[in-house]
């Protein structure tokens, strides 16, 4: 294990050097370029800061793809208040969370309609085992989570489908919107099984088949594998998108729950997705063992 | 064996006239459709030269065509430190580690990958820890001095034929499991020609004036996904060796 720690190290710092960031970044832009060296250091304070956002800005109509989808495509980035921390609204700080909102709209009060065993699973989860986090770990976020990525999306529109490449992890979602069934129950995947359909100027995914591996944020709030998510997606105007998500689970909890957010066009028209490679060196584990109180040291798998 | 050798090495020779005789069908702005999922057979994924097998790596034919003899021409102490990288590859390749497998290598690992088209970007998604490859077709140029897992990847149409040139490579990737290596000086010419309905031909023209004597080229056959309920799923990796650790304690 030690070569293995010591090589580790090396590309850490190889790849820190080059384009790593650390994943939050307390107050961080997402201003990056091509030949850019910017690094994160490590989470300073308590309190995490906000991610980019575009401006708003008014655009023009939206146009039409060769194949006749409403045409989003280009680099966006999430408003969803603080649910890059925490989806539900959180007035209180938590360890590495400072106080904020979510992006829960229904129920009104902001929360998970959590059933009592959920709520304390989430609970035991934010309170003594955060360094389960799964982004921490670089695992692949779920659905709706990958809708409000931090550093934000791509979005491309081939024949047939409708792509969100994400810069985090590096990472893509393929939705095909060809009519096709989901894939068989028995297959449990970290994005789960997405099937679109354009609803005159609305995009609608159904997503099913997640593995419950991953959580909505940063602060306990789990997914399962029963979780069916319907997302639908309109295109404002050239320069904004309205995104809304209805998560059900009967299992979990005591009604379907809604989440709102807008998505704005990032305004560098020379944008293009730099690589967050997050396996190829990681570090984000030390975010729960330095500072923080958390056990990860003790307790936490990998951690270096 | 010397004959077959030399059969074969016509028979790739002869491949890319064979090539020019197909026209593949057109995207919506009159580019060769290259879309679908697609995977190569073969075993370079191992070792892009001729191999025997060992434990738990199948034998195979070598990919590369140029040079004819087969092998990669690497400078002296190069060779010496693929030797040394075979060696050690259980702890040394990267890709036991699930990082991301660089260019050319993510093209035949044994995972199927998925083209898509726009009229600015070729995209290929691997099914390998969902990585991707983004392909800009807008004539834009490499970025300056920076670079990346996956490299960057500039392409034009020609003819058939989508050439891409890729730039940018971080040099710890590797070329195979059998400690086939590279410099940062690594600069990639690919070219991909749908030569058949279902079989893409995929080339790339290998150059690191560090490590090898001359350039080189590999070539190889993708097989689309013909089954009616192909697409891709997932391989997180990154997920399985954690899941592993836990359990070796």
């Amino acid at each position: 294990m030690k070569n293995l720690k010591s090589l580790n190290l090396v590309i850490a710092s190889i790849t820190a050097a080059a384009l790593m960031t650390f994943a939050p970044i307390p107050g961080a832009g997402q201003e990056k370029q091509k030949g850019g060296k910017g690094k994160g250091g490590p989470p300073g304070g308590e309190q995490y800061g906000p991610y980019y956002a575009a401006p708003v800005t008014a655009g023009q109509p939206v146009g039409k793809t060769p194949d006749g989808q409403p045409d989003m495509q280009g680099f966006w980035t999430p408003r969803f208040n603080q649910a890059i921390f925490e989806i539900q609204d959180h007035p209180k700080a938590q360890p590495g969370i400072g106080p904020g909102k979510g992006a829960i709209v229904d129920p009104a009060d902001g929360r998970i309609p959590y059933k009592p065993e959920a709520a304390a699973k989430a609970n035991d989860l934010l309170t003594k085992q955060i360094y389960l986090e799964p982004e921490a770990h670089c695992f692949v976020s779920g659905v709706p989570h990958a809708a409000y990525q931090q550093f934000g999306y791509q979005i491309v529109q081939p024949a047939g489908y409708v792509l969100f490449l994400t810069e985090y992890a590096h990472t893509y979602r393929a939705i095909p919107t060809d009519g096709r069934p989901h894939i068989s129950s028995n297959i449990k995947l970290f994005r789960g099984d997405s099937v679109g359909k354009w609803e005159g100027g609305t995009l609608v995914i159904d997503t099913t088949n997640q593995n419950g591996k991953t959580w909505f944020d940063m602060a306990g709030n789990f997914t399962t594998q029963a979780i069916h998510v319907v997302e639908r997606i309109t295109p404002v105007d050239t320069n904004n998108i309205s995104y809304e998500a209805v998560v059900d689970d009967a299992t979990t909890y005591t009604q379907p729950w809604k989440i709102a957010g807008q998505i704005g066009r990032h305004p560098d028209k020379n944008m293009e997705l730099m690589e967050f490679a997050c396996v190829e060196g990681n570090q984000d584990l030390i975010h729960y063992t330095e500072g923080v109180g958390g056990k990860a040291k003790e307790k936490g798998p990998l951690t270096r | 064996m010397r004959f077959h050798n030399a059969v074969i090495c016509s028979l790739m020779v002869v491949a890319p006239l064979v090539a020019q005789t197909y026209r593949a069908p057109r995207t919506a702005e009159g580019k060769p459709d290259l879309q679908g999922i697609w995977q190569v057979m073969n075993t370079a994924a191992v070792n892009l030269e001729d191999h025997i097998a060992i434990l738990d790596m199948p034998a195979g034919r070598s990919v590369i065509v140029d040079p004819p003899d087969g092998k990669i021409p690497y400078r002296p102490e190069a060779a010496q430190q693929q030797k040394e990288n075979f060696k050690n590859r259980a702890k040394a390749d990267l890709l036991n580690q699930c990082y991301i497998p660089g260019v050319p290598r993510v093209m035949y690992l044994p995972f199927p990958l998925q083209i898509v088209q726009t009229p600015k970007y070729v995209l290929v998604a691997s099914e390998f820890a969902h990585t991707l490859r983004m392909i800009y077709m807008d004539g834009s140029k490499h970025p300056g001095d920076v670079d990346f897992w996956i490299g960057d990847s500039r392409g034009h149409w020609e003819g058939e034929t989508l050439v891409v040139d890729v730039a940018n490579l971080n040099p710890e990737t590797w070329f195979d499991r059998s400690g086939n290596f590279h410099s940062d000086a690594l600069h990639i010419v690919e070219r991909f020609t749908r030569t058949e309905p279902d079989l893409l031909t995929y080339e790339a023209r290998i150059e690191d004036s560090k490590t090898f004597t001359r350039p080189w080229t590999i070539r190889m056959l993708l097989y689309r996904h013909r089954e009616p309920n192909a697409k891709l799923l997932e391989y997180e990796c990154n997920v399985y060796l954690e899941d592993a650790a836990k359990e070796s304690r």
